[in-house]
């Protein structure tokens, strides 16, 4: 394993470039959530800090900087401060197995009178190329659960602790449903890396001997990607299973006794989450970065038009989550566990032996 | 350079006594029962020092097996600890002491 | 040399957050420092070339049994139970003899380790893993799927014993 300048260089210029678009991600998500739901409602939302409102997330950001932080009287201290970071951590660090472009090659340069990339550099978009990609995304999305329980435990408040236990069942039921959903594209693609699922999907189907479908895993396995955005939507504890939060039911949930900056930490890391999982999606499902029926070349303008699909799909999908909060009631807890035991993993698993049966017949 | 063996087989040993040392002097049965996962986490890091350093893959699937029957291990023996807990409101394991109330 | 770092510094986590399962009072710290080691075991595997194991500790292990502890822990109310200290001899004795076995196997391992020159790559991927479950442990895989399901009745049996007998579970 032999690094030199230029790879550690590359790397971290990656890794400045998807941070930077994680942590932008809450202030942008606030004002489509906030403007999108008073579309959705019929009314104007936030208009009067700066235009349409724009600046409205620069002026939440402000408030919370500047609110008293509260801690309460028998908390226990440690853990109420770190249990937001818990939630943070799973939702930044699982962006780095994500491809978000198509690889392409830096032709030699000559800046300052130094050759650079020798021979053609191969950039691929991919912070950590890892053999086994999507077994690491499960594996730092099981952790969140204990962001969400610590929080609510070490509150030393009943409602608080029965919105993180509740959240914490939730989210442990639909893992299940999450990660099942998900093999049936790891049996299409035959490898755990996310990279190979991209390219599995970047050829067609031919029906009929005209059209031309993109090889989208959404086509043959939509029954997979409908359990796989359920399961997401209970992953993030969005409506229509926001039950950690479930205003007017348990006050705030697990974030009942958090203020400031902790709450704010709470907030982003629910909307990187939401990021994060339709990356996952859009990757899994909906082709990554491939541009249907057209072939982007190797190169940087190529690299920019896939990375502007993968945000484009991306976008779209967190506009669905937003859509689908502002639409659908939310049920009761034990509606959404039963659900999610007895209706979504027995799907799962008939998506499975569904895609097996696809394979076979050698229809995929 | 990879790192030689010992160093795996050592950090192994320790986990493992540090496990032992739990089981014996604390008196929460939870924390006992912590102290075993950690015994056994020290046996797969064992195991898996030696199947990279034969290069087979036997030992890699004696892990796989070993962390299948530690999670049914800790779902039962949680559920003990839960009906230890309502029959006797503690779970000090030096109360649980009578085979038959 | 970037390894032997990567491992020294996920060893000394993986060894200070194993002493405090064992030394802290409260079972909800103990627990969450738990996970912390398990993590830190995680990358160990890694630096042993098997990523996949790596991936399943997390998964298994840091996502799902400690899970199982913390929701326990947290539903129990065992925070505010009282442990009683350990009677000191008790404490003494088990500190003393935990310690000479490890220097006892510490000594030993590294007196009679026989240490060989390293083979070629190591291949664990989860094609190989795969292979080798589904075809020569296939047996082995079979009874632990049965295992598993006796695990799930087992629980549910026993968690229910004490709750008020007769009257209909929703």
């Amino acid at each position: 394993m032999s690094f030199d300048a230029t790879d550690i260089t590359l790397s971290i210029l990656k890794i400045a470039i998807v941070l930077g678009g994680m942590l932008s991600v809450t202030p942008l998500m606030v004002w489509v959530e906030r403007r999108g739901s008073a579309l959705i409602q019929d009314r104007v939302g936030p208009n009067r800090v700066g235009p349409f409102g724009l600046l409205q997330s620069l002026a939440d950001a402000g408030k919370f900087i500047l609110k008293e932080d509260i801690i309460p009287a028998k908390a226990h201290k440690v853990l109420y401060t770190l249990a937001p970071m818990f939630g943070l951590i799973p939702a930044l660090t699982t962006i780095a197995v994500i491809p978000w472009g198509r690889s392409f090659v830096l032709p030699e340069t000559t800046v300052f009178g130094r050759r650079l990339f020798e021979g053609g550099r191969l950039f691929e978009p991919i912070i950590a190329d890892v053999s086994v990609g999507i077994l690491l995304i499960f594996a730092l999305a099981s952790l969140s659960v204990y962001g969400l329980a610590t929080a609510g435990w070490a509150s030393n408040n009943k409602f608080a602790l029965f919105g993180g236990i509740r959240a914490s069942a939730q989210m442990i039921s639909y893992e299940l449903s999450l990660t099942l959903s998900a093999i049936g594209v790891l049996m299409v693609s035959g490898s755990l890396r996310l990279v190979d699922v991209v390219h599995r999907q970047a050829g067609y189907f031919v029906l009929f001997d005209a059209i031309k479908l993109p090889a989208w895993n959404i086509f043959p396995m939509f029954l997979g990607f409908i359990i796989f955005l359920t399961a997401a939507f209970a992953e993030t504890n969005r409506l229509p299973f926001d039950f950690a939060e479930a205003e007017a039911e348990l006050v705030a949930g697990y974030h009942t006794e958090y203020s400031s900056m902790k709450f704010a930490m709470f907030f982003m890391s629910e909307y990187m989450a939401m990021a994060t999982i339709s990356s996952l999606m859009v990757t899994l499902f909906l082709g990554g970065w491939d541009i249907p029926w057209y072939n982007e070349p190797p190169t940087l303008l190529g690299f920019l038009f896939s990375a502007g699909a993968f945000v484009a799909k991306v976008s779209i999908i967190l506009f669905i989550f937003v859509w689908v909060r502002w639409t659908i009631p939310r049920m009761k807890y034990d509606l959404l566990m039963r659900i999610g035991w007895k209706v979504f993993l027995p799907l799962a698993i008939f998506n499975i032996m569904l895609v097996a049966f696809f394979i076979a017949k050698r229809w995929i | 350079m990879t790192i030689p063996i010992n160093y795996f087989l050592i950090l192994s040993a320790v986990l493992f006594c540090i496990g032992v040392c739990g089981v014996l002097t604390r008196r929460n049965g939870i924390t006992i029962f912590m102290s075993i996962e950690l015994m056994i986490n020290a046996v797969n890091l064992t195991f898996l020092a030696y199947a990279r350093e034969l290069g087979s893959l036997h030992g890699l699937i004696f892990v796989f097996f070993i962390m299948a029957i530690a999670a049914a291990e800790a779902a039962i023996g949680l559920a003990i600890f839960i009906a230890l807990y309502h029959h006797r409101n503690t779970i000090d394991v030096d109360e649980a002491n009578l085979m038959h109330w | 040399m970037f390894d032997l770092i990567v491992f020294f510094f996920f060893a000394a986590i993986a060894v200070i957050f194993a002493l405090m399962v064992i030394l802290h009072r409260n079972p909800v710290v103990g627990a969450l420092a738990l996970v912390a080691s398990f993590f830190a075991l995680a990358v160990m595997y890694v630096l042993l070339d098997a990523p996949f194991m790596a991936a399943l500790q997390v998964i298994v292990y840091a996502g799902a049994i400690m899970v199982l502890f913390v929701f326990v822990i947290m539903l129990l109310n065992l925070q505010h139970q009282k442990e009683e200290r350990t009677r000191p001899i008790q404490q003494f004795l088990g500190f003393v003899s935990s310690a000479a076995f490890a220097i006892a196997l510490v000594y030993y391992i590294i007196k009679f380790s026989v240490v060989r020159a390293a083979s070629g790559p190591f291949v664990s991927d989860a094609r190989a893993i795969g292979h080798s479950l589904f075809e020569s442990y296939i047996l082995p895989f079979e009874m632990v799927s049965i295992l598993l399901l006796a695990a799930i009745v087992g629980a549910l049996i026993l968690s229910q014993r004490g709750q008020s007998k007769g009257a209909e579970q929703p």
